[in-house]
């Protein structure tokens, strides 16, 4: 029995461990840190695990479940030993979102203008014209301040070769930097003597680098701006990050009740009257968002919002129809984008994917099911989803199924071997490898884009598992990126 | 600020003040009860008259409850379907306190969400077992802390403006209420009673966290006549009517300025700036005048919260 904290830490084999090589000693470039994690003692990480469960608890960080019964609020389990990047591939995935964003604007400008990538046959026309997330009273506007993905999350794993890969593209409404920046907190609180050694990007400028990018695309000047973050309530899962957001940026949290619009301007209820109001961070889907336009249903929305938005009056950040670009099967299609628009091979690989849209791919999917991870190309949050290898005979038959019937909502991929991680067993008190992913944050304003140092890591706390979603047992970790 | 934001300040304030006074209610008068020169039946019901719940705690437990100690306390402590319970109130605050996130400080949000967990939590049932006291006094530190936090960490503008606003009208209503229902009960009392009685007022002052300072003001003299004198007129003690209007108008003039006649709030203005003319312009309070003044107050106060609520919150 020894007492240190990597003891006994043994990565299946098989799969791509991002702290310990096939040597059993942390990696040459996480040698200092991993040499740092080592001297831990299991203990030590008991007592911080415990610390941060605590402060979560007493801060209220907390997410809301919509399977559970109303006003459920738990806490995104925190696993206390950070998930580390080195400064090189940090370096080079800034480099590849950079370019992947640039390319999938200028696809939403093009599909909300001339239409010129379906023209060329690109892109299939009925991928994009057939989506339900294609809003084609846009065609011909543009955005106030010309920008379209504000914010974008892209979601990657490493692959066996511990290679970074796309698996997802999040430009509506991607969620979870607020854990990002309260997992920080945390790690300097818990383990303040590794955090002071281990020389890691910061991360807390998010909230003013987002602050200034929603003030640069508003339609008056940036000072006399009125930026609000738009919610549609206390029982949204995702509302301690909405009012998290508001607060370090020091701008109001409004519900859709409190706006109006008004000869297509837009302005929110106040103790001193009406206040007009630029720029909507807005964290309800585009077809809640206007019930004039989209849903006429809808109780999370403000009638005549969408006009407005098209005269110009107001920046919704992200912009209207952006669904288009990060359809699970358009995702197929963008490095053929990233060369036709940018005339440049991407930088960062994605996933092999089948569109079941194209009847060669559909076959081949049948076919294989029990080799594949087939995803509904319009559910998030880890539903709809077939994971083959894992599946039934049943569960294979009912998807092939649902294929057949509706191929354009479903994609398939070859199960990637994600990465694992040494992960904090609270129950056994030793790491265990589990599985993460990587979700960075990119913020686009009208001159600049940034990438957040680091970004979300899920893991999947369930051993074996793949599914990394607060919603299904996964909790998060800081990620370290490491100063060069 | 936005009007629904304003609205969550206000009932923030209230629910806090609220539960405050009642575990101070429930506090005192278990206190009193354990001297026993009061019947359990004099004791409770006045308790269940000030809360406000005496009609609807005896519909759901029959009569025997205006004379039940530990039933009166577990109703008003932990039942959340009474109106005034501190558990109710300690919910509703932290719900406001979560819906307007964004203005209050982290330390305030930790001090009343650490509240909410207590109160929900096992340990809360255990001090409620182990000591009463305790319990009480709990609830009340927790309330002090949070808004102590308020003062030291928060933009002294529009959100604490409200908050407090809504806080001083709360403790004016209960201020006003216990007054009224035991200056009532304690005149029908015989008048060879006059130790007892005196007992009475003094418990009657630890209610309001008022006997230290009502000794000061008055000498150590304590007769009805004064410490209703003292509990309306007096403008030094923070939980005097005349403190409480005189502060709630002072944030009512910070959220809406004189000079600025077009905003909204005159209705709020106008009625809250006559209530407190009014008071101040009492000079001398006789026993048979105290009811009709706390009823006027009573009435005026929440003729001015329905005021703000239209203009100022969003409900018009």
């Amino acid at each position: 029995m020894g007492t240190s904290l990597l003891d006994g830490y043994a990565p299946p084999s098989g799969t791509f461990d991002e702290l310990i090589g096939d040597d059993g000693a942390p990696r040459a470039e996480h040698r200092r840190i991993g040499d740092l994690l080592g001297q831990l003692t299991p203990d030590a990480v008991a007592r911080a695990h415990a610390r941060a469960e605590q402060s979560l608890r007493r801060q209220g960080v907390t997410f809301g479940v919509y399977a559970d019964s109303r006003g459920t609020e738990k806490i995104f389990p925190f696993c206390p030993v950070p998930r580390l990047v080195s400064a090189a591939d940090f370096e080079e995935l800034e480099r590849g979102l950079e370019q992947r964003l640039r390319a999938l604007s200028t696809f939403l400008d093009d599909v909300y203008g001339p239409q010129r990538c379906l023209a060329e046959g690109i892109v299939p026309p009925e991928l994009v014209l057939g989506s339900r997330h294609y809003l084609k009273q846009l065609r011909g506007v543009t955005p106030a301040g010309g920008v379209r993905i504000h914010v974008a999350g892209i979601d990657l794993v490493r692959d066996g070769h511990g290679r970074f890969r796309v698996l997802e593209d999040n430009l509506r409404t991607p969620s979870g930097v607020s854990y990002v920046l309260v997992n920080r907190a945390l790690s300097k609180r818990i383990l303040p003597h590794l955090f002071d050694q281990a020389r890691v990007r910061r991360v807390d400028e998010y909230p003013q680098q987002l602050g200034d990018a929603l003030r640069s695309v508003s339609p008056v000047a940036a000072r006399d701006t009125t930026a609000i973050v738009l919610t549609p309530g206390p029982h949204n899962s995702a509302y301690f990050e909405h009012g998290f957001l508001a607060l370090r940026m020091g701008v109001e949290l409004a519900q859709p009740g409190d706006l109006f619009v008004d000869g297509d301007l837009v302005y929110v209820r106040t103790t001193r009257g009406p206040k007009r109001v630029h720029v909507i961070y807005r964290r309800i889907d585009d077809e809640y968002l206007d019930p004039d336009a989209f849903r006429p249903d809808s109780m999370l929305g403000v009638r005549g919002l969408a006009r407005a938005y098209a005269a110009g009056n107001v920046a919704l950040a992200n912009a209207l129809g952006n669904g288009v670009a990060d359809d699970k099967a358009l995702y197929a299609f963008v490095p053929d984008l990233i060369r036709y628009y940018l005339g440049e091979e991407a930088i960062l690989p994605q996933v092999p994917t089948f569109v079941c849209v194209r009847e060669k791919d559909r076959r081949y999917v049948t076919e294989h099911l029990e080799q594949l991870v087939v995803k509904c190309v319009d559910e998030a949050g880890g539903y709809g989803m077939l994971l083959g290898p894992q599946s039934t005979a049943a569960e294979r038959d009912d998807f092939r199924r649902r294929i057949e019937a509706e191929p354009r909502r479903y994609v398939a991929q070859p199960l990637v071997e994600l990465s694992t991680c040494p992960t904090w067993d609270a129950a056994a008190g030793r790491l265990a490898p589990r599985r993460v992913d990587l979700r960075p944050y990119v913020l686009t304003g009208r001159h600049k884009s940034w990438v957040l140092p680091g970004g979300l890591t899920r893991v999947a706390l369930v051993a074996g598992s793949y599914v990394v979603n607060s919603s299904q047992g996964g909790g998060s970790k800081d990620t370290w990126v490491e100063r060069t | 600020m936005i009007s629904r934001v304003a609205d969550g300040c206000f009932w923030l304030g209230r629910y806090l003040e609220r539960a405050e006074s009642t575990a101070r209610l429930l506090a005192t008068s278990r206190a009193l009860a354990l001297d026993g020169e009061l019947t359990p039946l004099q004791v409770w019901w006045s308790v269940l008259v000030v809360a406000d719940e005496d009609e609807d705690l005896v519909a759901r437990h029959g009569e025997g409850v205006r004379a039940d100690g530990e039933l009166v306390q577990n109703a008003l402590t932990w039942d959340t379907a009474t109106g005034s319970s501190i558990a109710r109130s300690i919910h509703a605050a932290r719900d406001n306190a979560r819906g307007i996130r964004e203005v209050l400080s982290g330390d305030v949000w930790e001090a009343v969400n650490e509240l909410w967990l207590w109160i929900e939590s096992a340990a809360a049932r255990q001090d409620w077992d182990d000591s009463r006291e305790a319990f009480y006094r709990k609830v009340r530190d927790q309330v002090q802390l949070a808004l102590g936090l308020m003062r030291s960490t928060m933009l002294h503008d529009e959100p604490l403006d409200v908050v407090w606003l809504g806080l001083l009208l709360e403790r004016v209503g209960q201020t006003s209420r216990i007054l009224d229902v035991h200056h009532h009960a304690f005149s029908q009392l015989p008048a060879d009673h006059s130790a007892v009685v005196t007992a009475l007022w003094v418990s009657l002052l630890h209610t309001v966290s008022g006997f230290e300072a009502y000794v000061r003001a008055s000498s150590g003299v304590v007769s009805g006549e004064d410490v209703a004198r003292f509990l309306v007129l007096d403008e030094r003690f923070p939980r005097s009517v005349r403190y409480g209007v005189g502060a709630a108008l002072d944030r009512l003039r910070s959220l809406r300025p004189a000079d600025q006649e077009d905003l909204p709030g005159r209705e709020a203005h106008e009625r809250l700036a006559a209530l407190d003319a009014w008071v101040r312009s009492l000079e001398e309070l006789a026993p048979e005048q105290v009811h009709g003044v706390l009823v006027r107050v009573v009435e005026e106060t929440g003729a001015t919260c329905d005021a703000i609520g239209r203009d100022l919150l969003g409900y018009g």
